[in-house]
């Protein structure tokens, strides 16, 4: 549930810009929009809206061309690399369409990954992960290999790595993307409990309607803008 | 295939610009070793041939005995042969000019007026006829000169030029000039006659010649006139045509060009697998594309020649620029070679000659058939790709384990061939034969340790980290992802440690032979040489560039107060059945009591003895080696006197040559040989007298119309040691290819890693690795092979230098080295092996560390 007034996101006058060959592609044209802090937002439109685009910068995986991101009122811009990595690592939790989990790694290590770069004792590493896995329902899992889990499996331990580290926001790439409708919701269900239960901010992307349901309101963009903003 | 190659194949080299120019400059690297030391051998091999030619004229027969000499008066004996119709004499030697440092003159001694049939001298005065010929000989003084010396040197007709001779320094006048054609071509000029008395005696050979040059009537055959000079000479002297001479002289080269020619063989292996791991790389990264092809209706056949062909053609680039490059090394190569041929064999006049056809097609040669030979076997892999499997849009999946069965088994089959081999190499026939055995199975060895590489790579990584999971603290998540970086890609890791393992293992070979033969040396010197002071006209060491004294000093010496005993040393070239050995000589009759042989057989006091009794000779290790005499039998030596047969009394060990040695005592060899020449002093001083009063009281009565070297027994190794080091060079130049050529393979699989992980890398940056997280990951990788290529091509080089050293050495050369482990050159070797990697690791480190994180994940 959302919490009061506090903004988690502030965007103003966003824009991406991609240069290829001379030829300039707006994904962005001018994004505002706010994302308090306990809320669940689903970010809608269709293929080439730039919904995409707009996750990657709000998880500092890339900069925008132009505007201005604050991100727990502190302005992003301003971050350093390294800065920016510490953010991705403690305060954001990522997960993606195709899940992305280290093949060579049990699903133990891929869920303890993040906390390793946060240079945390390893006995507190192994509780976190032991409660994040059972979470998600996969603790029983936990020396297996992600080739030897189905793809809902997999997703549920891409959620555990992402909320592993108790993170302040949450943001999914069509989460449901490459899962069929019943683990799909299973996965839906899991973040809307997140959000509800430990009051983490949720931005989700996705273009199905019925996903874009579980979150407390809609943004929808077109064409590099947000078109409308449903509560 | 025109077009699959313009587009598909042409696209990915373009795409991977840096990795296929590292691949083609390794492949120019190995070819240009290959070409510079086939182009150095075939230099060594005409250049000898070419001087024996030019100077033998039209002479179709010639009798000699090395350095031996032959007597004056079997000159009449030839000249009166059945079916000789032209004859010319010669006495010949390299006389250094006094004052001017570095310039020796090869001077041939003849009668001109006879020599006319045999050599064309054409004079630059083109008035020099019979009167002038007269004239000249009437001095005793007499040079002649080319034009091109005389104008280096500034010595016109007229001028004044000293010379070192037996007797010390001479001055001569220039009295003619030589145009550089024919016999005066030889040594760049550096040419000069003389007339054959003023020759002999200048060279100490009053009473001897060193050459009898002979045509032949026409319809005479010259194997009959051979004959029958050789039933006339009874043994007196050899009688062989001027191109045999020069392969008796090439026979001292053998051993030294098989090293350069094994050595060189290094380059093109370290190669071989910069191929294969190129190759492999382009095969897994284009699996898509090659499925998509096949799903085209590409035939198998057709992918395997498409793949062939990407690597004929790098191949063919990468062997034309290393010919070139092969060519220009070359030439700074022959100049180390010459140095070293000068200082042990014979001094040479080493030409560089031109590209030849010859050279290209080995380049070429070399570089295509390594290059098939590398890409065949990822071809054959690619070839079985399951299109469909491969052209599908697959959810990212790291790249799969590769089978590493068939390495194993390639491994297991290397590593049982080669005991096999290395057993069976003493029994083959022949010397040189006998260490090719060797080295093939050691090389075999190194191939079989390579192919376990992978297996290895699986064992040491997963034991370290059951090692580490003991050991508290212990958390590094960058050392855990490189290391199992290596592990997920055992073959691609295994091939580029396999190139470390064997750049490394050669250098360590190298580096062990070294020390081992330095230390063998040095302990030898120690043995051998026990005098005090050393004194030689020339040079410090005898051998090809000193000049032979005759005894005039001796007396003076004995008159110098703190010199106790006098020694007299002498050093030839000679013949033994054919093949040429050296025969030494000293008065043990003299000395023995404070001389120690190094025996092989016998006891050095009792050999001593008898020797200085006169009562046989000691021949060396390498003697009884290559000819199967030992002591007891009799050796018959070619002798100024005629055949003479001389009981062997011991074997001992001598690493004057490799070609094998006869001792004997100095009035044995001055009765024989028929002369007093010497080419050291040794001197043993009383105790307590002061060596650096009796060096300056030589230097200050001797020193300057003799041009002596004083060598204290200090200096003397000093100077055996530099000799030996200098021959090394070319060993040096093609170590430091090697491993220029297992950093680019190591550089080349970071670079397709870091490329095949780049989405994990996105991930890992996407959940807060930072950047230098990042790079310390890929650094660490390239760390781990540089660690696990070095320790495993320590122990690959231990074993294999052990072999050469103990074994393989003495097959080729007969000579017995102790082997002394090099433990500064095994630490320094790993560290480098580690450190040198790790700065490999920097640009491919930098290149994960620095894609955005967007494009490493794939987002649209």
């Amino acid at each position: 549930m959302a919490n009061g007034s506090t903004a988690l996101i502030h965007l103003d006058g966003v824009t991406k810009v991609f240069v290829t060959d001379e030829v300039e592609t707006h994904a962005l044209a001018g994004i505002h929009m706010e994302v308090k802090k306990g809320e669940y937002v689903s970010i809608s439109g269709p293929s080439g809206c730039g919904k995409s685009t707009l996750l990657s910068i709000l998880g500092l995986l890339d900069s925008p061309s132009g505007g201005s991101y604050q991100l727990n009122g502190r302005p992003v811009g301003e971050l350093k690399p390294w800065e920016r990595a510490r953010v991705r690592n403690r305060e954001i939790g990522f997960i993606f369409q195709s899940f992305n989990l280290i093949g060579d790694l049990s699903v133990f290590e891929n869920v303890e990954l993040p906390l390793t770069y946060r240079g945390m004792r390893p006995a507190e590493r192994r509780q976190r992960v032991a409660d994040a896995l059972e979470r998600v329902g996969m603790g029983h899992r936990a020396k297996h290999l992600p080739s030897q889990l189905s793809g809902g499996q997999q997703q549920r331990v891409a959620v555990a790595r992402a909320v592993a580290g108790e993170p302040v926001i949450l943001l999914a790439d069509e989460p449901t993307g490459n899962l069929d409708s019943k683990n799909g919701e299973a996965i839906l269900a899991l973040l809307k409990r997140i959000n509800q239960e430990d009051g983490c901010t949720v931005v989700m992307v996705t273009h199905s309607q019925e996903a874009a349901r579980y979150g407390d309101r809609t943004i929808f963009l077109r064409d590099g803008r947000v078109e409308t903003a449903d509560s | 295939m025109l077009r699959l190659l313009t587009t598909v194949s042409w696209r990915h080299v373009k795409r991977h610009r840096l990795r296929t120019a590292l691949t083609f400059f390794g492949i120019a690297l190995g070819v240009a070793v290959i070409v510079a030391i086939a182009a150095v051998n075939r230099s060594l091999t005409t250049s000898f041939q070419s001087t024996i030619d030019q100077i033998a004229g039209k002479a179709v027969l010639q009798v000699a005995n090395g350095e031996s000499g032959i007597a004056e008066s079997l000159f009449p004996l030839i000249r009166d042969t059945a079916g000789v119709r032209d004859v010319s004499a010669a006495v010949e030697g390299f006389s250094p000019v006094a004052g001017v440092p570095g310039e020796r003159l090869y001077v041939y001694g003849v009668d001109l007026l006879t020599d006319f049939a045999i050599r064309d001298h054409q004079f630059a005065d083109a008035q020099f006829g019979f009167d002038q010929a007269l004239d000249f000989i009437a001095q005793p003084d007499s040079i002649a000169l080319t034009e091109s010396f005389s104008r280096r040197l500034k010595l016109p007709v007229g001028a004044k030029v000293t010379l070192l001779t037996s007797q010390g320094k001479r001055e001569f006048t220039v009295r003619a000039l030589l145009k550089e054609q024919g016999t005066a071509k030889v040594f760049g000029g550096s040419f000069a006659l003389m007339d054959l008395p003023v020759a002999q005696k200048a060279f100490g050979k009053v009473g001897k010649l060193d050459v009898v040059d002979l045509t032949i009537e026409d319809g005479q055959k010259i194997e009959a006139v051979q004959q029958r000079l050789r039933e006339r000479l009874k043994g007196a002297a050899d009688v062989e045509r001027p191109r045999k001479r020069g392969e008796q002289i090439e026979l001292l080269l053998t051993s030294f060009r098989v090293g350069l020619f094994f050595v060189s063989l290094i380059a093109l292996f370290v190669g071989f697998f910069l191929i294969y791991n190129t190759v492999s790389v382009s095969v897994i990264q284009r699996k898509k594309e090659i499925g998509v092809l096949r799903c085209l209706g590409m035939k198998r056949s057709e992918l395997l020649r498409l793949i062939l062909t990407e690597a004929l053609f790098l191949a063919l680039a990468g062997s034309f620029a290393g010919a070139v490059l092969g060519w220009l090394l070359s030439r700074a190569a022959l100049v180390a070679v010459g140095e070293t041929v000068g200082n042990l064999f014979s001094l040479i006049d080493l030409v560089a000659g031109n590209f030849t056809l010859r050279e290209l097609a080995l380049a070429l040669g070399s570089g295509v058939v390594v290059a098939l030979l590398a890409a065949l076997q990822p071809a054959w892999e690619a070839m079985r790709v399951s299109p469909l499997e491969n052209a599908r849009q697959a959810a990212w999946r790291p790249v799969g384990r590769q089978p590493t069965s068939w390495a194993n088994r390639l491994g297991l089959c290397c590593m049982t061939v080669s005991p096999m081999l290395l057993a069976i190499a003493p029994s083959v026939d022949g010397s040189v034969q006998r260490f090719s055995v060797g080295v093939i199975g050691m090389l075999i060895f190194l191939l079989g340790l390579a192919a376990f590489c992978p297996a290895i790579i699986s064992f040491v990584v997963g034991w370290f980290w059951r090692s580490k999971a003991r050991v508290p603290g212990f958390d590094g998540i960058e050392a855990r992802l490189a290391s199992d970086s290596l592990r997920r890609n055992p073959f691609r890791s295994g091939i580029t440690i396999a190139t470390m393992v064997i750049s490394l293992a050669a250098i360590f070979t190298i580096a062990a032979f070294v020390n081992s033969v330095r230390g063998s040396l040095l302990a030898w010197v120690d043995q051998m040489v026990t005098a005090d002071l050393i004194v030689s006209s020339g040079a410090r060491t005898a051998g090809p560039r000193n000049v032979p004294l005759r005894e005039d000093l001796l007396p003076e010496f004995g008159k110098i107060p703190g010199i106790k005993i006098i020694d007299l040393y002498r050093l030839i070239r000679s013949s033994y059945q054919g093949k040429p050995i050296l025969i030494e000589s000293f008065s043990a009759r003299d000395s023995a009591r404070v001389r120690n042989l190094p025996m092989v057989t016998g006891d050095s006091a009792e050999a001593l003895r008898e020797m200085g009794e006169g009562k046989g000779v000691i021949i060396s290790e390498s003697f009884h080696s290559k000819f199967g005499k030992g002591a007891n039998d009799t050796v018959e030596l070619i002798t100024p006197s005629g055949l003479i047969a001389f009981k062997v009394i011991g074997v001992y060990i001598d690493y004057s040559s490799d070609s094998g040695s006869v001792l004997l005592d100095r009035a044995l060899y001055k009765k024989y040989w028929r002369e007093d020449l010497l080419d050291a002093f040794d001197l043993w001083l009383e105790p307590g007298a002061d060596q650096q009063v009796i060096i300056q009281t030589i230097k200050e009565r001797y020193g300057e119309p003799y041009q002596l070297f004083i060598s204290t027994h200090r200096e003397l190794k000093e100077s055996v040691v530099r000799i030996m080091e200098q021959s090394f060079v070319v060993n040096y130049a093609v170590e430091i290819v090697a491993i220029v050529v297992a950093i680019f393979s190591v550089i080349n699989t970071l670079l397709a890693s870091v490329l095949d992980r780049t989405r994990e890398i996105g991930v890992l940056r996407a959940i807060g690795a930072t950047q230098a997280q990042v790079q310390r990951m890929v650094v660490m990788e390239a760390g781990w092979m540089g660690l696990i290529g070095g320790l495993l091509g320590l122990f690959a080089g231990s074993v294999m230098a052990y072999h050469h050293v103990v074994y393989n050495t003495k097959e080729l050369t007969g000579w017995t080295f102790q082997f002394y482990y090099p433990y500064g050159v095994a630490i320094f070797s790993v560290l480098a092996a580690v450190i040198l990697c790790l700065f490999a690791g920097y640009g491919p480190a930098k290149q994960a560390a620095s894609t955005p994180i967007v494009t490493a994940i794939g987002y649209e």
